[in-house]
């Protein structure tokens, strides 16, 4: 996750908005123009006096398009948007802040979440209601619309500046709607356009495209190709699946796994030494997770899961990270191990996690034979060159443990090496604090490998697909 | 440890100035403010004596208790509930008896509250909460020595006793009352599937419900300040000053503006991924702007009790019209009900000064209705005297199209709607203008106006039989 440098904040807006509409006859030339026009209210609604943004937690409310009203007298068009921070209450102060002063890292872009309100007060006129009545047979078609904006800016940007910006970026929104809409649309069979946030390589940053319910990613690979092309991106790995979808700093993970602990660390301070680390997102799994006792067994299950968990968050795969039972149950089909390995405590190593990641995942890896614990020192290069090429975390078995490397700080001068090892032996929690501290995940030395046992790494590569 | 009413004096007067014939008795409600630590009691109104030619009927001879009409009582009580704003609202009876009743008139009087309630909350689209008052307060008066017994019930317990309670005078309870207000546009399009006019009460319901649900959950300014927590509504005001104490006339009464803002947010839709299709054989479309109106007693009222109060009257007022319109169309279209297109004006709301305290009640005038027959209903219902011109109509202006000439096709684009709206223009002509009757029951039983003859007498006895099936047929609606 990397963000760029120059920006603050990101001010995210959300709201519902009800698309309705009564089609005659959902198959006749007329329905298009219906449903467009029904957009074009909702556009109309969107730019009208009565929107309102709410800014969570607070008792901030703008009315963005009558000139920049705010609900607050000291916030006025001219407010830069960082004044808007004094005004929203945090769910933590205190934790928080003690954590942040040991984070030596930028923690990221403060997000200000909003809200979309519309008033019904004040209205324009103040005719007492009709009922009208309409007696056709009409299809009713009711739909919600899942409005997500999301603008990067800088802390001097005006507050004023940022709003229309997002009502802009409200009515951008709605027209891709329309146009996704009516793309997937067969006959009265609609399906809800989602939008999705992802970060991308300077200069295109924060970009949101809209998906249709529904429909996997593995029936959008040219919708994908377009945008690759659009912005320029490289065509071999995934940058706009929907796991690939920018998380949001403020928001936590529904599953509860720790995702890059790492990041937390200060890497080794080595004279003429690079950093090679692994790319993206992994959740760390461990012992004892997802009430599975698996205690001085599951270690090498623990560190295919952390493998796979890296593959379903960089969009390269749609399935779950899969259960111990599932690992043996691959195995079996496979042929690797007979039916009654199914429910054991048999360990595995690496060339079992191989043959689990092709099984489950299609994903091919490769295998690294080290005959002496003491030879790890050496493979430097190639642990650098994987880290580069392909990024992905790497399973190491040998002696009796296996563990999980996720980089290493390497000199190519004079050969010194260090690596980053994320240890599935933690029967604890998922406390960030400790699991640092304790050096369950961290930086070790050469010494940490058993001199004498052997070990396999098994490396998977990345599948050359977006 | 029972409840405290506080009453305005002017309804202790009213209570003492209450003619019963001898040996009879005389229901009445009571409507005011309940809040969690106290209760206030701004108005009594006796039950108006009902027409009852035709139906005399024969004394059951145990006790003129019995006598006492149930049903009659309950629709008063719902006609009244519809008059009062936010805010206020039905909290209680009052029953006047000879001397040898008042045994019985405990008994008496809880049947009644019992039946009063659930028939108030009949229709309405909101729940109570957790925080609202469910005590009900009666109150007995001897006819002889004008003692007065106060006692309440919980009326969530069907099982409750009473448990006894203190009825306190004081003047000019509600002078400083602050008053909310606020316009709201509304504009609701409902589907209707299915043809029988049960479909378009239940879809009518449906829609409403879900768009009560929306102003429920709105977020709400009181006075430009956000109104969701326990802070108080006005600092510093709770102190009423004694030139006001001495004065109650010269009320010093707040006006708060209040805003609401919705979202289209809806739980019960969730995460889908493909729309909700229904098909339909028609639709419905409430469009209108209503003006809504609250009160909030003084006694350090918090913020979000009164952005509970606004909301409910906006919920009530239009929910109010809508019943009343469709009752008033079951009695002139029957069963034709479902099937007729057109735009047609609800009745809008107009207001008028309270008797007593200073507040304002409500009323809705149909299309062809005036400020008489809207005076001669709050007689009827509310025992007062009001000035023609007291009546304040300009809060809602009459709606813009012509009721005879046929309409006008308002701006809205709906789709394929207008086309069809014109094509029935003439049929609708007819529709525009119905013979009304103005039954028992409706709601709207005051002013009986006979449509076929257009006698002005109660009721014209050639039309009876007509009216009174047309008044069951009425009550169908919830």
């Amino acid at each position: 996750m990397v963000y760029s440098e120059e920006c603050d904040f990101i001010f995210r807006l959300k709201g519902i908005l009800e698309f309705a509409c009564q089609l005659d006859n959902p198959n006749g030339v007329q329905s298009q123009s219906t449903i467009s026009k029904s957009f074009q209210d909702l556009r109309s609604k969107v730019t009208s006096k009565n929107i309102v943004f709410t800014v969570c937690n607070s008792p901030v409310l703008i009315w963005p398009n009558t000139g920049f009203q705010s609900s607050v007298e000291s916030l006025t068009e001219a407010s830069a948007c960082g004044d808007i921070l004094q005004w929203i209450e945090s769910d933590d102060g205190g934790s928080k802040k003690s954590s942040k002063k040991k984070d030596k890292k930028k923690s990221g872009p403060t997000v200000v979440n909003m809200k979309l309100l519309f008033e019904v007060t004040e209205p324009a006129g103040n005719t007492a209601p009709s009922l009208i009545r309409v007696s056709t047979q009409q299809h009713c078609v009711k739909m919600p619309l899942p409005l997500d904006c999301a603008l990067s800016v800088t802390t001097d940007e005006r507050l004023e500046t940022v709003c229309t910006g997002l009502v802009e970026a409200l009515n951008k929104q709605l027209a891709d709607m329309e146009e996704v809409v009516l793309q997937y649309r067969k006959g009265s069979s609609f399906l809800v356009p989602q939008p999705f946030h992802f970060q991308l390589p300077e200069p295109a940053g924060l970009i949101t495209v809209v998906y249709p319910a529904g429909v996997p990613d593995s029936q959008l690979q040219a919708v994908r190709e377009d945008l690759h092309r659009k912005f320029e991106l490289p065509c071999d790995r995934p940058y706009l699946r929907r796991a690939n979808a920018f998380h949001f700093p403020d928001a936590a993970y529904k599953d509860g796994y720790l995702r890059n602990p790492h990041i937390h660390l200060n890497p080794p301070n080595i004279e003429d030494a690079k950093l090679y680390l692994v790319q993206g997102v992994y959740s760390y799994h461990h012992y004892m997770q997802d009430h599975v006792d698996d205690n001085g067994w599951g270690c090498a299950y623990r560190s295919l899961q952390t493998i796979c968990s890296w593959f379903q968050q960089q969009g390269y795969v749609e399935t779950a990270v899969p259960t111990h039972t599932q690992i043996q149950q691959a195995l079996v089909d496979v042929g690797d191990k007979e039916p009654r390995f199914v429910g054991s405590r048999q360990w595995i190593g690496s060339i079992e996690v191989q043959a689990v990641l092709n099984q489950l995942l299609g994903v091919t890896s490769k295998i690294m034979f080290v005959s002496q614990g003491s030879e790890l020192a050496t493979k430097g290069r190639e642990l650098a060159n994987h880290f580069q090429t392909e990024g992905t975390p790497v399973m190491i078995g040998g002696g009796v443990l296996a563990h999980t490397i996720l980089g290493v700080v390497w000199s190519e001068n004079t050969g010194q090496i260090r690596f980053l090892i994320l240890d599935p032996h933690y029967t604890g929690g998922e406390d960030l604090q400790t699991i640092t501290d304790k050096g369950w995940c961290g930086w070790k030395g050469p010494e940490f490998w058993d001199q004498n046992a052997y070990y396999n790494l098994c490396l998977p590569q990345r599948p050359k697909s977006i | 440890m029972g409840r405290s009413y506080f009453v305005d004096e002017a309804v202790g007067e009213y209570l003492s100035g209450l003619q019963a014939a001898p040996g009879s008795c005389v229901t009445g409600l009571l409507a005011g403010q309940s809040s969690p630590q106290r209760d206030f009691v701004v108005l009594a109104v006796q039950t108006p004596h009902r027409e009852s030619e035709g139906q005399l009927k024969a004394l059951k001879g145990v006790s003129p208790l019995d006598d006492i009409d149930v049903e009659w009582v309950t629709e008063h009580a719902k006609q009244v509930s519809r008059m009062l704003p936010g805010g206020l609202c039905v909290l209680g009876l009052f029953l006047v008896t000879p001397p040898e009743l008042s045994k019985d008139a405990q008994n008496a009087l809880k049947r009644l509250i019992f039946a009063v309630e659930k028939y108030i909350i009949k229709g309405r689209l909101w729940e109570l909460s957790e925080e609202d008052v469910t005590d009900r307060v009666t109150l007995h008066i001897c006819s002889k020595t004008k003692k007065l017994l106060c006692k309440t019930f919980d009326v969530k317990d069907p099982k409750s006793s009473a448990k006894p309670a203190d009825w306190k005078y004081q003047t000019g309870i509600s002078s400083s009352w602050p008053m909310l207000t606020c316009s709201v546009e509304v504009d609701l399009q409902i589907p209707v599937t299915g043809s029988s006019s049960d479909n378009t009460d239940k879809c009518m319901k449906d829609g409403l419900r879900r768009w009560a649900k929306q102003i429920e959950a709105a977020y709400c300014l009181i006075n430009g300040r956000q109104a969701l927590d326990d802070s108080e509504l006005i600092s510093g005001q709770a102190h009423v000053c004694s030139f006001q104490k001495k004065n109650p006339k010269t009320t010093n009464r707040q006006t708060l503006p209040a805003r609401i803002f919705v979202s289209d947010e809806q739980s019960e839709l969730g995460e889908r991924s493909s729309a909700l299709v229904q098909v339909c054989s028609g639709s419905m479309r409430v469009r209108g702007v209503v003006h809504c109106r609250a009160y909030i007693h003084n006694n350090k009222p918090k913020a979000r009790h009164a952005a509970q109060a606004i909301k409910r009257d906006i919920i009530n007022t239009v929910c109010s019209r809508v019943e009343m319109f469709l009752e008033d169309l079951c009695i002139n279209e029957g069963s034709q009900k479902g099937l007729c297109s057109g735009q047609q004006a609800l009745p809008r709301r107009v207001f008028a000064p309270m008797p007593i305290s200073g507040l304002s009640v409500c009323d809705y005038m149909f299309p062809d209705e005036s400020t008489a027959d809207v005076a001669e209903r709050l007689k009827e219902m509310l025992d007062c005297e009001t000035p023609e011109e007291d009546i304040d109509t300009s809060l809602e202006n009459n709606q813009l199209f012509s009721i005879i000439s046929g309409f006008e096709i308002t701006d809205s684009q709906d789709d394929d709607s207008s086309k069809h709206v014109s094509e029935i223009q003439a049929e609708n002509h007819k529709i525009q203008k119905p013979p009304k009757y103005y039954a028992v029951g409706s709601g709207r039983y005051s002013s009986f106006m006979c449509g076929p003859c257009s006698s002005h007498c109660s009721p014209c006895h050639s039309h009876i039989s007509t009216v009174f099936q047309l008044m069951e047929k009425a009550k169908m609606f919830v």
